[in-house]
């Protein structure tokens, strides 16, 4: 077996996703090199990946917040950019990671929405809206339903 | 065919996350194939999960359908595709098949299933994705249904060496041996064919190998074909039993694994290979007859004496417990030829559960290999598949005879070159 | 700084919005980035070998498939380190990593038996969903921060 000697040992890497009418992928990436410091930032579809140390990310990726702090949305990912492991372009096919971010950035409008409300909120409004439970309830058990009806 | 490589699209569950699919890269490259992974957009697998109706919970298995979808509705070129999901998982083992049936009944692309577990290695899938990545590379040479010349085929199992040596479409010499030494019992097999059919070596006009040892021996031979026995194997079989036209189903029993192979026009469209222990494979019934102190030749006949065995307690979905039970029936006073019939039945019903779920059984079903010769396996697989099973002749020398009449297809190129030069 | 687990462990949102309300997401990137930096025998894409489903012994059988132990040998090391988990119900459409419904009801059980802190929700379908699922993840992340104080 051949032995495998990693590339960027001790970094991280982040996607930075934006989903807004004011700010594109391409201001987001402009934004990031201008700030970059000599840490690897590259331009995606959706805005940009950033690796470096974990400080030097982090720095980076809190003046990108700003730009846009409602509509912008930042992961961890565990590749370097542009990793052939990982590249559609050496793959065939987009790998399954990404269909999942098209998946929930299709929800990224709500939850904009949301963190723009929730930005507002006072401590008690919170806790108001964070009252309302989110999971539909199930759908009652037919045994259950059976017994409230006997009870009844 | 230009060189580019063979492209397989792979449509996997779980192959990353086992540790293997370097090992499936690794083995496509070995055979100049290139893996791909279909692209797909998350609108098309919500579309196709839904079209295809297949509830599934895992969301990379409604992957896996999407992917297969977009190759068969022609959005994606593929020239082969490789289906394999992890051992024991039940839901991907429906999606697998289904998948495959599928893939096999609404286009000609060739397909295996697999099913992996982290100790798949690259050799055991080797020889899959070399066939798959054959059918896909030697159409034309796999469409050829006469031999033509004076062809060698030599097939190196991992029990036996067989040699064929055909001439106008007529098999003129045949030799066979146990495989010890893999070159010296090829050596061997040759020596015999040649002298059985009076020809010497420099009359051989083309050579294909096959088998275990087929590339040390393609080597040591300069063969002019150096191919896999699933495609080899189909091949002789459908020529031997009249059967190119058409659908076909094969099995071939070996001594150490077994294969069964859905052949459509004299190609293979799916194809199975392996199980799960030695007690589905002939090397159960060497073991048996040796128990009952017969020659593995004089089972058959023995087996036949019984009405079929079936009532005798035998299991060898694992060889030790398999011949645990052979001892057992033997001790609780059952005759010998239904102890011999009741291994046969074991044995084919392991195939049975193993294999033949993997294909789609269409007739003729056509047996090969040296335990085709065993008539009890035969009459047993029949009874299982509720079908007259063909056994053609010669059909112990099928990967020989296969490998021969491959290998005729170079026969005029060579012809032409001689005269040239 | 609470470290939280989360479900699915690919989630862009809830990596975003547990980093953004002052805490550590703990996600398959973790452990992928893990294999990707440790030298070892190559093995593309994921860097995981044969030894990665023996690692999953520890949380599942011999007899469970070898894509669940693999998968749990990523998650099952990140689930003994969480002290709080999120959990979004039914994540269909997140492949790969989270491509695996055995694992996930698997992971899913872990982090309900566990004894942590522990916020189950569903994805927003409208804005005022949007409202209610930001509000309740960060009423959860400021609890924790609270409790971290106090």
């Amino acid at each position: 077996m051949k032995p495998y000697i990693p590339e960027y040992v001790g970094t991280v890497t982040k996607y930075v996703f934006v989903d807004s009418p004011d700010t594109t992928p391409q201001d987001i990436a402009t934004a990031a090199y201008e700030v970059a410091q000599g840490v690897m930032v590259k331009e995606t579809c959706f805005g940009c990946q950033i690796t470096g140390s974990p400080e030097d990310v982090e720095r980076i990726v809190a003046h990108l917040r700003k730009l846009d702090p409602y509509r912008i949305f930042v992961k961890d990912r565990g590749f370097p950019p542009g990793d052939a492991r990982r590249c559609r372009a050496d793959l065939g096919g987009a790998r399954p990671g990404y269909l999942g971010h098209e998946f929930e950035m299709k929800m990224a409008r709500y939850i904009s929405y949301g963190l723009e409300a929730v930005d507002k909120m006072t401590a008690e409004e919170l806790e108001k809206a964070a009252g309302t439970p989110l999971p539909t309830e199930e759908p009652l058990d037919a045994d259950i339903v059976e017994q409230l009806f006997m009870e009844d | 065919m230009s060189d580019r490589p063979v492209r397989i699209a792979q449509i996997t569950c779980g192959a990353e996350y086992s540790g293997i699919q370097n090992e499936i890269t690794s083995a496509a490259a070995t055979v100049g194939a290139q893996m791909f992974y279909p692209d797909v957009a998350l609108k098309d697998v919500k579309t196709a999960y839904k079209e295809f109706g297949l509830p599934v919970k895992s969301p990379d298995l409604k992957l896996a359908i999407a992917r297969a979808k977009a190759i068969v509705e022609g959005r994606i070129e593929a020239d082969g595709i490789f289906i394999a999901s992890c051992f024991r998982c039940a839901e991907a083992a429906i999606v697998r098949n289904e998948l495959r049936r599928y893939i096999v009944e609404n286009s000609k692309i060739p397909v295996v299933s697999y099913s992996f577990n982290e100790r798949t290695s690259s050799s055991t899938l080797l020889t899959r994705l070399e066939a798959l990545s054959t059918i896909a590379k030697r159409r034309e040479l796999m469409a050829r249904e006469v031999q033509v010349g004076i062809t060698m085929g030599v097939d190196s199992g991992s029990s036996t060496t067989k040699c064929v040596i055909m001439k106008d479409n007529e098999i003129v010499g045949t030799g066979w041996k146990p495989t010890t030494e893999v070159l010296k019992s090829a050596d061997d097999v040759i020596a015999e064919a040649l002298a059985e059919s009076g020809l010497k070596m420099s009359d051989i006009e083309a050579i294909g190998t096959t088998g275990y040892g087929r590339f040390l021996i393609g080597k040591h031979l300069n063969a002019d074909l150096v191919q896999e026995e699933l495609t080899v194997n189909s091949k002789g079989a459908v020529y031997l039993a009249n059967a190119q036209k058409g659908f076909a189903t094969v099995i071939d029993i070996g001594g150490m694994d077994n294969k069964a192979i859905s052949v459509n026009d004299g190609i293979p469209g799916s194809f199975t290979m392996g199980g799960i222990c030695a007690g589905a494979s002939g090397r159960f019934l060497e073991m048996t007859s040796k128990r009952l102190g017969v020659d593995i030749t004089e089972l058959g006949a023995l087996s036949m004496k019984s009405a079929g065995g079936e009532d005798v307690p035998m299991n060898s979905y694992c060889i030790v417990f398999g011949t645990q039970s052979l001892v057992n029936a033997l001790a609780a006073g059952y005759k010998p030829e239904d102890v011999a019939a009741a291994s046969c039945h074991s044995v084919a019903q392991q195939v049975y559960e193993q294999q033949l779920q993997e294909v789609d059984i269409k007739e003729p079903v056509i047996m090969v290999g040296g335990s085709s010769l065993i008539q009890g396996l035969v009459r047993a697989m029949g009874r299982m598949l509720k079908t007259e099973v063909v056994v053609p002749h010669h059909s112990q020398y099928i990967g020989a005879v296969g490998a021969a009449l491959i290998a005729s297809g170079f026969v005029e190129k060579k012809r032409a070159e001689k005269k040239e030069a | 700084m609470v470290k939280v687990f989360i479900y699915p462990a690919t989630s862009l949102m809830l990596s975003d919005l547990v980093a953004r309300y002052g805490h550590t997401p703990l996600g398959s990137a973790v452990s992928i980035r893990e294999h990707i930096q440790t030298p070892g025998f190559d093995s593309p894409p994921l860097q995981m070998t044969a030894e990665d489903p023996q690692k999953g012994l520890k949380w599942a059988a011999v007899e469970v498939p070898s894509g669940i132990r693999g998968r749990m040998s990523l998650y099952g090391p990140l689930v003994e380190e969480a002290e709080a988990a999120i959990i979004i119900d039914e994540p269909e459409l997140s492949f790969g990593c989270m491509g695996c419904a055995r694992t996930n009801e698997l992971l899913c059980f872990m982090l309900r038996e566990k004894d942590i802190p522990r916020l189950e929700l569903r994805y927003p379908a409208s804005r005022e969903e949007g409202v209610t699922f930001v509000a309740q993840i960060k009423k959860f992340l400021d609890d924790l921060k609270k409790e971290e104080t106090a």
